[in-house]
């Protein structure tokens, strides 16, 4: 392979593992705190997509209830990201309240919760088909402001080696989460807390830890990585329309088993090594593209059961 | 200070605890022994809310217990140190004890983590060890210290003794009379019956989910039918 073909692919399969990792990430959490994979997480990375085109002041041109229409402002792209983000966090925070939590309340199998969630997936994705409509949204090309070139120049004047500036920016805002994440997680009462909630939740209590708190945190901070994930793919491509998460629903799902279930470095890393897995396959093979994630799933839990970095034995509450 | 009234409990059809009734004032160390199997946790964990009793009451400074979650009895001034010590085996020494403290919001957390440092030097050398890799008797001191650490009125410890070698054993009952001394209200559950009557003013003896005997600790330890079933 050519170094500037390297180093493009590179680059782009870090930009998209790197959503990948943040969006996995709520999948990870959840699990971590329940034993439980909520499979609504593909529909809310598309409701953050539509929250955030909705919030720039973007109109519905699908054919649903809600054709030709928009809100009668436009808010500037960062805040609006940021605002969609937590509306999908709010969204998390509704399915909790309305579905899970009552389910956990009597005490209901765990396998109950996830055909619960792959439910709740479909009732958000159909509700989102009849508002909006089936057709493609699309972000402006300048979202990000025109001051971001369509592509970076990483090679010289004579062999150039473009990438796209929006992969540029969704490497260093996902990273730049995971980060934040980490520090949140490991460092911080709120972090710490949460972690003993995942590993034990009576002695948790015990300590005066209050576990639907924590859950309800949880499944906030879940829909908002899923939000946010959903917005920066959507300004990567478009909206491909109500059923646009669904392949990174099972993408996610893939990076956490490849990671370790309910591990959150894991869920980074195998995040990054299937973005570049995708990212290295030839041209001529790339109508394939969405089967090496699951290629290499299958490959790696050959080798290792319990995924990269995950522990021998899954610990869950 | 504690009041337990008729205290019901039931897993499922099985009833753990019938009728239990006792008390345990301000300043003094009581223990409640009996057999595997009696009801001694059941009894602390429906103390701390982790279970609901089917019936009775639990009374604490005045307040009935039954108003709160689980989370809100550390609040009121009730620590456990479970069975088993069920430490943060993926957090650090230092977390655990911080953790112990998640119900305040003083500034004299870290100054308070020193005083367990002070009190189990042990812990102190493994402060940035993860917990599940410390040794049995160091994890039951890392369980009573981060009890501790939400300066409770009331500490309920359940077998401290069990599984630990001698030497460590009188090293956590040395701590549990230093507490004593310093006017620390506890609660001290154990299969070792000799043990706890040792370092106990009064004691209540469960057997299958009744209390049979109570009285001073001195007298249950001289009691010849408490001899012959515990003290053997
Ligand atoms: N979670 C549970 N589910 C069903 N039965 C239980 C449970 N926990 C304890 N028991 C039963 O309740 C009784 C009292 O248990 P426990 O309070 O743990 O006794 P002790 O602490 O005195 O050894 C035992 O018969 C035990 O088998
Ligand atoms: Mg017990």
């Amino acid at each position: 392979m050519e170094l500037g073909t390297f180093i493009q692919s590179l680059l782009n399969g870090l930009s998209i593992g790197s959503v990948y990792a943040i969006f996995a990430l709520g999948y990870t959490l959840i699990f971590s705190i329940l034993g439980i994979i909520n499979f609504a997480h593909g529909a809310v990375f598309t409701l953050g997509a539509y929250f955030t085109y909705f919030l720039i002041g973007g109109v519905n041109n699908g054919t649903g209830v809600l054709t030709n229409l928009g809100l009668p402002f436009g808010l500037p792209f960062v805040l609006a990201t940021l605002l969609g983000s937590l509306l999908a966090g709010g969204v998390g925070v509704i399915l909790d309240r309305m579905a899970f939590r009552p389910l956990r309340a009597r005490g209901a199998d765990p396998l109950l919760a996830l055909v619960l969630s792959l439910g709740l997936a479909l009732l958000l994705v159909n509700l989102a088909q009849y508002l909006i409509g089936a057709e493609i949204l699309s972000f402006p090309s300048n979202v990000y402001g025109d001051w971001l070139p369509p592509a970076i120049n990483f090679g010289s004047t004579e062999n150039p080696i473009p990438v796209r500036g929006v992969q540029i920016i969704i490497f260093t805002v996902s990273m730049f989460v995971v980060v934040i994440l980490t520090l949140l997680i490991n460092r911080t009462k709120i972090g710490k807390a949460l972690r003993a909630v995942a590993e034990n939740a009576t002695t948790a209590n015990l300590l005066g830890i209050s576990t639907e708190r924590f859950i309800l945190f949880t499944f906030f901070l879940s829909g908002f990585l899923g939000g946010l994930a959903g917005t920066l793919v959507a300004t990567s491509f478009s909206i491909s329309g109500p059923y646009f998460g669904v392949t990174y629903g099972l993408k996610g799902l893939a990076v956490i088993v490849l990671g370790g279930l309910g591990d959150i470095p894991g869920a980074v890393v195998g995040g990054l090594v299937i973005g570049l897995a995708e990212a290295f396959v030839p041209g001529d093979f790339s109508a394939y593209k969405e089967a090496v994630a699951f290629a290499l799933l299958f490959v790696i839990l050959l080798v290792r059961p319990q995924g990269l970095l995950g522990r021998k034995v899954i610990q869950k509450v | 200070m504690l009041e337990l009234k008729n205290l019901c409990v039931n897993y499922g059809g099985i009833q753990a605890l019938k009728d239990v009734s006792l008390t345990v004032k301000t300043g003094e160390v009581v223990c409640l022994i009996g057999a595997n199997g009696a009801g001694k946790s059941t009894t602390l964990r429906a103390i701390s809310r982790i279970i609901r009793p089917k019936s009775g009451s639990i009374i604490f400074n005045n307040t009935d217990v039954s108003r709160f979650e689980a989370a809100h009895v550390v609040r009121l001034g009730i620590a456990q140190s479970p069975e088993g010590r069920q430490v943060l085996s993926r957090q650090s020494v230092r977390d655990n004890l911080e953790m112990g403290a998640y119900v305040r919001n003083d500034n004299e957390i870290n100054a308070d983590i020193d005083l367990q440092f002070q009190r189990f030097p042990r812990l102190l050398e493994r402060q940035n060890q993860l917990a599940g890799t410390l040794s049995g008797g160091e994890q039951q001191m890392l369980a009573i210290a981060r009890a501790l650490m939400s300066r409770p009125k009331l500490l309920l410890l359940d077998e401290p003794s069990l599984g630990l070698a001698p030497i460590i054993v009188k090293e956590i009952m040395g701590i549990i009379d230093t507490l004593r001394e310093s006017g620390m209200t506890i609660l001290l559950v154990e299969q070792n019956a000799r043990l706890a009557l040792q370092h106990a003013d009064r004691g209540y003896v469960l057997e299958a989910g009744n209390l049979i005997f109570d009285g001073n600790a001195k007298d249950l330890l001289d009691d010849p039918r408490i001899k012959k079933a515990y003290l053997g």
